[in-house]
């Protein structure tokens, strides 16, 4: 489910005063003039004000119209509230941006019509305890690509349902840049290619559409089918930290076992990095010894990452470097911490992007088919040592 | 008209089931009864959590900020309609 709130900075403006209501009101920045619009009322829109419009502009095509200047902390106050709304009654929340969110409804829907009732619940909800003026649209599909497709067909105060039965003659229905991830210079590069519609676009064959634009073709291909399976990342859980450790089937001196052991649960600590969205500043080696004896160190990086192989390597140097290598070892723990939202930097090296990609790829397979569909040809031998008990 | 302003305030205030709600207000040797309070938010302010009221009367819009820690009163906002 996508909800987008309808007209937002003014829709809160309107609630608060009273005497805005019904009139056309563009939100500027902290000074009136000179600025630009960053939310024109649905009274305001309908006379041609459009966001981004710089004042001067927006007073030309409609002369009548109240320039009102914004308040983030109001707006983002409000945004708090219908957030813990949704999370009441969503699997789980995420915030997309200060107006929109997209919630994870699978289990406590289980239909299309448990959907359809929980959306006017919701609805409900934030009239009664942010104002009736602040109204959403609300999408309901299989996925996030196509629940805000849906959200944004009908404004202000709509409800649109896709079934998976209906989706490709939606799509159908919709132009090329109606759906997120299909910017203007998209547009145009598919339009060059004799792409205009969904249909075109599906029926395109993938190998031309790969050497066109990469990567981002496959997910071209598959938005023309509807289809994305990028989970709703719920936006509050904020962990401190994320680690895992795993005691050794037998106490072990063999360096092999050991590093096997530590990459396994770095892949494993960053998958869950990457699924929550966060990267890692800081990481930490814990050794338990055959005597119970513990050896913990930690090291910050320059960048911060979320890269399996990164964490392994420092986790594995400062980890070899000062244990002490007389003691057999029985448990090796491995924690991410000084976590912050992000998706790790982007490197200026061709190999290090392509890794990134591949992983990107990696983790969409991850996702749809779960932890084992993929392994590194260095966890994969000796076959007979599983890593015993892992938490 | 639109203003900001930073006044004290005198205000008349019902608490009802855990919420504050102002009734009237005393601004320039001038009372206002409040209509409606529209919208209640809080913001940070260092670490204090302070309250804003927007409220309106038939032809004003307030905007009334209240430190809970030492229960002062100001309007912070002014729009009067026309
Ligand atoms: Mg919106």
């Amino acid at each position: 489910m996508h909800i987008d709130m309808n007209s937002y900075f003014a829709s809160v403006e309107q609630q608060a005063n009273p005497f805005l209501r019904g009139k056309p009101i563009g939100i500027t920045g902290k000074h009136k003039e000179h600025s630009i619009i960053a939310t024109a009322s649905i009274e305001a829109r309908r006379k041609g004000v459009k966001t981004a419009m710089s004042t001067y502009e927006a007073k030309r095509v409609c002369p009548s119209i109240i320039l009102y200047p914004c308040d983030p902390k109001k707006y983002s106050y409000i945004t708090h509230q219908f957030n813990k709304i949704f999370r009441a009654y969503a699997d789980c929340a995420e915030q997309f941006s200060i107006d929109e969110s997209f919630l994870e409804i699978t289990k406590a829907a289980t239909d299309y019509f448990g959907a359809v009732c929980l959306a006017q619940t919701i609805r409900q909800r934030i009239k009664e305890e942010c104002g009736e003026y602040i109204t959403c649209s609300i999408g309901i599909a299989q996925n996030k690509l196509m629940a805000k497709l849906c959200s944004e067909q009908v404004k202000p105060n709509g409800l649109t349902v896709v079934q998976p039965k209906n989706v490709l003659s939606f799509l159908d229905s919709c132009q090329l840049k109606d759906v997120c991830g299909i910017g203007h210079r998209t547009e145009e590069r598919l339009n060059a290619i004799g792409i205009y519609t969904f249909e075109q676009l599906r029926k395109f064959p993938l190998e031309n559409l790969t050497r066109e634009f990469k990567s981002y073709g496959y997910w071209l291909n598959e938005a023309s089918y509807g289809r994305d399976n990028s989970p709703v990342v719920d936006t509050i859980e904020d962990p401190k930290s994320i680690g895992h450790s795993c005691t050794l089937t037998e106490n072990t001196e063999d360096e092999k076992e050991m590093k096997r052991c530590l990459l396994e649960l770095s892949d494993r600590v960053a998958w869950r990095l990457r699924k929550k969205g966060f990267v890692a500043r800081c990481v930490r080696v814990c050794i338990r010894y055959f005597d119970f004896t513990e050896f913990v160190q930690q090291r910050k990086f320059i960048e911060p990452t979320n890269n399996g192989l990164t964490l392994f390597q420092t986790a594995w140097q400062i980890g070899n470097k000062w244990r002490d290598k007389a003691k057999p070892v029985r448990l090796l723990g491995i924690t991410a911490s000084n976590l912050t939202k992000g998706k790790g930097y982007q490197s200026l090296f061709k190999k290090e992007r392509k890794i990134r990609s591949l992983q990107n790829s990696l983790d969409n397979l991850q996702n749809r088919y779960g932890s084992k569909v993929w392994s590194r040809a260095s966890l994969l031998y000796p076959p007979n040592t599983p890593s015993a008990t892992c938490s | 008209m639109h203003e900001f302003l930073h006044d004290p305030i005198d205000v008349i205030v019902s608490f009802c089931q855990n919420r504050v709600i102002p009734k009237r207000i005393r601004w320039n040797e001038r009372n206002y009864e409040i209509a409606n309070v529209n919208l209640v938010h809080t913001a940070r302010e260092g670490k204090k959590r302070i309250l804003y009221f927007s409220v309106s009367d038939k032809t004003n819009f307030f905007k009334l900020k209240l430190d809970p820690e030492y229960l002062e009163w100001h309007l912070v906002e002014l729009y009067s309609n026309g």
